[in-house]
């Protein structure tokens, strides 16, 4: 079907599902089919931070001080966490606005896209104040194959959903030959893809990304790179929302009370959505054999981050209705709640690198009175 | 909230039975007994602290946004308006 900026046809938004029934035409938010995303936009966007608010000029003493080992560790996450929001900051936009069909789930995607956006621009904050010349550190990301596999493990899902969709918007359904290739198009098809896609989003940002949380805070752990941990815990607040937000699509799905047809779908590739959680797990125990095959660092090794990426799985696959496929019972790393907690992660002004909140400041407090002499 | 009764009882199974103490959230509660409760944002976001209800009710203090299934509750984020009977993972 092709795909229409402002669709005329009269439909009741209402009566349409997530995903593959009409192009949303008038952005209302009067009602809602799904109210939870207008409340996750509400929150999210409560939560609007800067990178510029926090002050990360301490950290390029500790960085000097880090050894080797620790210096490739802390590095080689920044590197991944970069790849990951790299990623995020694009795809959910490209892969499922055009196949939205509500209001409410189309400006979610676009506002949790925005926020993806905010932590790339963190990362050239926190790298610009680390090194003189960042961009060998972002010239890596594309070069590097630890990185690249997974890179392409990520993006894959995304990159088929993509392709399939502007075959089925331009040619329609049916078989299609593109580069030598066949391509079967159907809505079934079509609705598979996009099912495999949204869980290896939701293990994105629901496992991938706490293998890196846990690092950094682990470096926060003995007060080091702190700045670099404050933004951190600003990114991983957002991405508890995020999280949140691909497990209420999977389990609306699953429950059937979306598209009949998903519901099926979810049956029929609960093996296919285990296997992309199974394989995330096992990249993200590779990568923490990676960041630490030069020597580990206080508090933390590879075996206990193997142990907490299991862990993490576990909560994060029952919660789609996946069980819980690992041994592990206890949080391997217990301090890691602390970071996560929203209470703790609030920019405090006085910390601020820039002054503008200062200007706004005074600028308010200029009133009538003051103008009373003023004329033009 | 209803105040017929004053004080709820807390059975986490397999692990102890114990009086709801009134301030702060049955998380705060549970971590008071020692008891350890996965969590992360503790507003109700996030789903980390997703807990078995077995038998009894809550009521939420603020709006729950995580995901959660109907026979789950959000510790962090509500308290017990009747004995409750839970089990932690
Ligand atoms: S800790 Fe986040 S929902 Fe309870
Ligand atoms: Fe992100
Ligand atoms: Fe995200």
């Amino acid at each position: 079907m092709k795909y229409t900026t402002f669709s005329q046809t009269n439909n009741d938004h209402l009566a349409e599902p997530m995903f593959f029934g009409n192009p949303v035409n008038v952005a209302r938010y009067d009602q809602q089919k799904h109210v939870i995303f207008e409340k996750l936009i509400e929150k999210q966007i409560s939560f609007f931070w800067r990178p510029e608010e926090v002050d990360v000029s301490k950290d390029r003493l500790d960085f000097q001080a880090l050894t080797d080992s620790e210096k490739h560790i802390f590095i080689s996450n920044l590197k991944y966490q970069t790849l990951l929001d790299s990623i995020q900051g694009r795809s959910p936009n490209i892969a499922f606005l055009p196949i939205i069909s509500l209001p409410e789930l189309e400006t979610w995607v676009e506002t949790w896209s925005f926020f993806e956006t905010i932590h790339s621009r963190s990362y050239t904050h926190i790298l610009r104040n680390l090194f003189t010349n960042p961009g060998e550190i972002f010239d890596d990301i594309v070069v590097n194959d630890e990185i690249k596999r997974r890179a392409g493990d990520i993006s894959k899902y995304y990159d088929d959903l993509i392709f399939l969709t502007q075959l089925w918007q331009t040619q329609g359904e049916g078989k299609h030959v593109v580069g030598g290739i066949e391509y079967t198009v159907t809505t079934r098809e079509l609705k598979k893809k996009l099912y495999l896609c949204m869980n290896s989003v939701n293990a994105l940002e629901a496992i991938r990304f706490y293998v890196s949380f846990a690092c950094t805070f682990a470096f926060a752990e003995r007060e080091l790179m702190e700045g670099n941990s404050k933004i951190i815990r600003l990114i991983a607040r957002d991405e508890n929302i995020h999280l949140t937000s691909t497990q209420h699509i999977l389990n609306l799905w699953a429950k059937g009370k979306d598209d009949p047809e998903m519901a099926e779908i979810a049956e029929e590739l609960k093996d296919e959505a285990t296997a992309i959680f199974m394989q995330a797990v096992e990249q993200e125990k590779q990568w923490a054999s990676y960041l630490f095959d030069q020597g580990s660092m206080i508090g933390l090794n590879k075996e206990i981050l193997c142990q907490y990426v299991e862990y993490i799985a576990n909560h994060r696959m029952s919660a789609i209705g996946l069980g819980q496929p690992f041994e592990v019972t206890s949080n391997p790393l217990p301090w890691m709640n602390n970071y996560l907690n929203s209470d703790n992660v609030q920019v405090a002004p006085q910390e601020s690198e820039i002054s503008s909140y200062l200007v706004g400041q005074i600028d308010a407090e200029v009133s009538a009175d003051d103008l009373g002499d003023f004329e033009l | 909230m209803s105040d017929k009764k004053e004080c709820f009882e807390i059975n986490v199974i397999g692990h102890k039975t114990f009086q709801y103490v009134k301030n702060g959230s049955l998380l705060d509660n549970l971590e008071q007994q020692k008891i350890e409760v996965h969590y992360h944002c503790r507003e109700g976001f996030c789903g980390a602290c997703r807990t078995k209800l077995v038998r009894g009710e809550v009521e939420y203090n603020t709006d729950p946004l995580a995901y959660f299934d109907d026979d789950e509750i959000l510790p962090c984020c509500c308290v017990p308006t009747s004995d409750i009977e839970i089990k932690v993972t």
